[in-house]
């Protein structure tokens, strides 16, 4: 079945979908659920009064089942009891939809779980402003302190792809440079680095990067592409640096990024 | 295919309809009419099979001896150096598989780059399993192979190097011509699939030294199920499909003559026209660039700025999802392509955008354009009516998109 042979339902909830937002306020909890490959990305926020879901929001990246399934989702759940709503499963969103493509009954159907997640935070009081900084509050870059990272291949590759210092941004035209979040020099060094090239990656293993508001509010303006909650692993290429291995720490998965330059400045 | 993109593919002078702007004719084209015309003779009266020793047959010989001149013409190679298969997959299998057979006591070592079609990347599988070992070179941040990187990948054993001239999904011009000349003479054979550049690039074997190179019928408005490869004198290949030896034993089985007279009809009408064409294509192409890129905030082009396919437009806009893009467009009458993991099949995102360097959220984000002789001027106006309030409607739903200030 094609991925766009979706059931009409499953069409008018992508088209017109229910209850989309956040919520805030002390009786809520969120649940964030995603699928880097798939690259589906789900929040639901709940409201809870007496145990039971009184108000649901949410947010999706991805593809129409993804939207659709993260509609239904809230349409179901609103005013269940907690345990009730733990109940409702996959197959369940997927069948009040009239079923969905079986392609899509894995990757795009997590709005269930984002809803369990939101349940689950709820109860070991786990605020939505807490949710994913878990994983990386065991890193250095978490604590603010800017410890060296071990980052296998720096020294093998370096003069080959490697930059300490950026005495030239001219000399990095046109390739792709991944800046490893060592503080304020460092994102200023991205930031001048996009007059030379379409593409700079500013890597931090943080939620955000370790930088003064000022610096922070430059980034957001300029060109440069910000990835969190990367912790680079190893250097890899043919003679030269080619690619990145890189740890996603709130996935915990790990996946090989592209790139010609890595600046780690000393 | 469903109603809609049936509609759309035979839009422009095949029929008067313009209930959808199809701007994906990478993925299809419809055949030019004149084609049709062309073809409908040697489906009814002149039926005949080109083995066959009666009058009837030799007619039919003559057709297809006049059809191999016209397309070998269309690329400026000799006539007995077209080898006519039921596709380009086909003729990629012949390429890469029978060229590896035929040369193994030469090595066992072929390129390929991170660029290519799907049916490369699985050809190169099989290969593998053979025994062959295969090399991926890595692409630029537009997607472009340099020829340096390639060269300190090839080794005593290596055969052969297939590059596909163009891509078929970010429109990234390889470059073919450097490429060629560093490999001539020096025992490494170069295939290129053309299938995406034929008809929109100057092809012409005759000054470029490429040893094979695979050919599609549709992708210059001729039938569907029937490709070519091109062969240079010289260059030997194992036949991949066995039986009657037609095509000088390189492909099997009774010509589909009718298709082959309408590849041909299709490769004069290129010869004529495509000139002008490309030329036209290219406006509207660069019209909508020009546009998406001034009227969508944080919009950016995939793949190289110039040296690109002209009738490629690829886009990818943060913090949103290429299928949901689609769908919506759909809902607008507008057929395009996505290269998101979730119109895939694999489920897994553009091989190509990781390999120029981009997030899997980003290559998510992909939304393709492709023109051809069918779409008009006004396209873009109703692609520009309909996109930006798309793109504003998914951020509303996105955690990931945060507009700058």
């Amino acid at each position: 079945m094609k991925s766009t042979q979706y059931s009409e339902k499953t069409l008018d909830h992508f088209r017109n979908p229910r209850n989309v937002g956040i919520l805030e306020g002390p009786n809520v909890a969120m649940g964030r659920v995603g699928n880097p490959v798939c690259g589906d990305l789900m929040e639901m926020y709940i409201e809870v009064e007496d145990d039971r879901i009184k108000d649901i929001r949410f947010q999706t990246f991805g593809c129409g089942s993804a939207v659709a399934t993260s509609s239904m989702t809230t349409e179901l759940v609103r005013g269940m009891t907690l345990d009730e709503a733990l109940e409702v499963s996959r197959g369940d969103v997927a069948d009040a939809l009239d079923g969905l493509p079986p392609i899509k009954m894995h990757c795009s159907n997590l709005a269930a779980d984002a809803l369990h997640e939101a349940v689950k935070n709820w109860r070991a009081g786990i605020r939505p402003d807490d949710v994913g900084t878990e994983p990386v509050a065991t890193s250095c870059a978490a604590t603010g302190e800017a410890e060296p990272v071990e980052i296998a291949g720096l020294d093998d590759y370096e003069g080959k792809g490697v930059h300490r210092v950026v005495a030239d941004p001219a000399a990095l035209a046109d390739q792709r440079v991944v800046v490893l979040d060592t503080g304020d020099a460092a994102a200023q060094t991205a930031i001048a680095l996009t007059d030379h090239t379409a593409r700079v990656v500013l890597m931090t293993t943080a939620k955000d990067p370790e930088v003064s508001a000022a610096t922070r509010s430059a980034l957001r303006l300029s060109d440069v592409k910000v990835l969190t909650e990367a912790q680079p692993l190893s250097l890899h290429g043919e003679g030269e640096l080619e690619r990145i291995r890189v740890h996603d720490l709130n996935e915990d998965e790990e996946y090989e990024l592209t790139a010609d330059a890595f600046v780690v400045l000393r | 295919m469903n109603k809609d993109q049936a509609r759309g593919g035979a839009g422009g002078h095949a029929s008067p309809s313009r209930d959808i702007v199809y701007a994906d004719y990478q993925s299809a084209k419809p055949v030019d009419p004149r084609v049709v015309e062309a073809m409908l003779p040697f489906m009814t009266e002149r039926f005949g099979n080109p083995s066959s020793l009666h009058g009837v047959g030799d007619e039919a010989t003559a057709a297809l001896d006049d059809a191999r001149v016209r397309v070998a013409r269309f690329v400026g190679a000799q006539p007995d150096e077209i080898v006519f298969t039921s596709g380009a997959t086909e003729a990629n299998n012949l390429a890469l598989i029978g060229y590896c057979r035929r040369n193994r006591r030469k090595g066992d070592h072929v390129l390929i780059s991170e660029a290519e079609h799907i049916s490369i990347l699985n050809i190169a599988k099989v290969l593998e399993k053979e025994g062959f070992r295969v090399t991926r070179v890595p692409l630029d941040l537009y997607g472009r192979v340099s020829p340096q990187k390639l060269r300190a990948r090839i080794v005593d054993e290596t055969i052969l190097v297939s590059l596909g001239w163009a891509s078929n999904e970010i429109g990234t011009v390889q470059p073919i011509e450097e490429i060629a000349a560093m490999l001539d003479g020096t025992g490494v054979a170069l295939h290129t699939d053309a299938v995406a550049a034929a008809g929109l690039l100057p092809i012409d074997v005759g000054t470029v030294p490429i040893g094979l190179m695979t050919l599609s019928s549709n992708d210059i408005y001729g039938p569907r199920g029937l490709g070519a490869l091109y062969v240079r004198k010289g260059v030997q290949v194992a036949p991949v499909l066995v039986g009657g030896g037609q095509e000088r034993g390189l492909r099997s089985g009774s010509e589909d003559l009718a298709a082959i007279v309408g590849m041909a009809a299709a490769a004069d009408i290129m010869v004529a026209e495509m000139p002008a064409e490309v030329a036209r294509i290219k406006a509207i192409r660069d019209r909508l660039v020009e546009r998406v890129l001034a009227e969508i905030p944080d919009s950016h082009l995939n793949g190289h700025p110039e040296q690109r396919l002209p009738n490629n437009a690829h886009f990818r806009f943060d913090g949103v999802e290429g299928e949901a893009m689609v769908l919506s467009l759909r809902d607008a009458g507008i057929a395009v392509a996505t290269g998101s993991a979730c119109s895939s099949k694999t489920l897994e995102p553009s091989h190509t955008l990781i390999s120029c360097g981009l997030l899997h959220e980003e290559a998510h984000g992909s939304l393709e354009f492709t023109f051809g002789r069918f779409s008009r001027e006004d396209d873009v106006e109703r692609i520009m009516a309909a996109l930006p309030p798309v793109i504003e409607r998914l951020r509303a739903l996105s955690p990931l998109y945060r507009a700058k200030a």
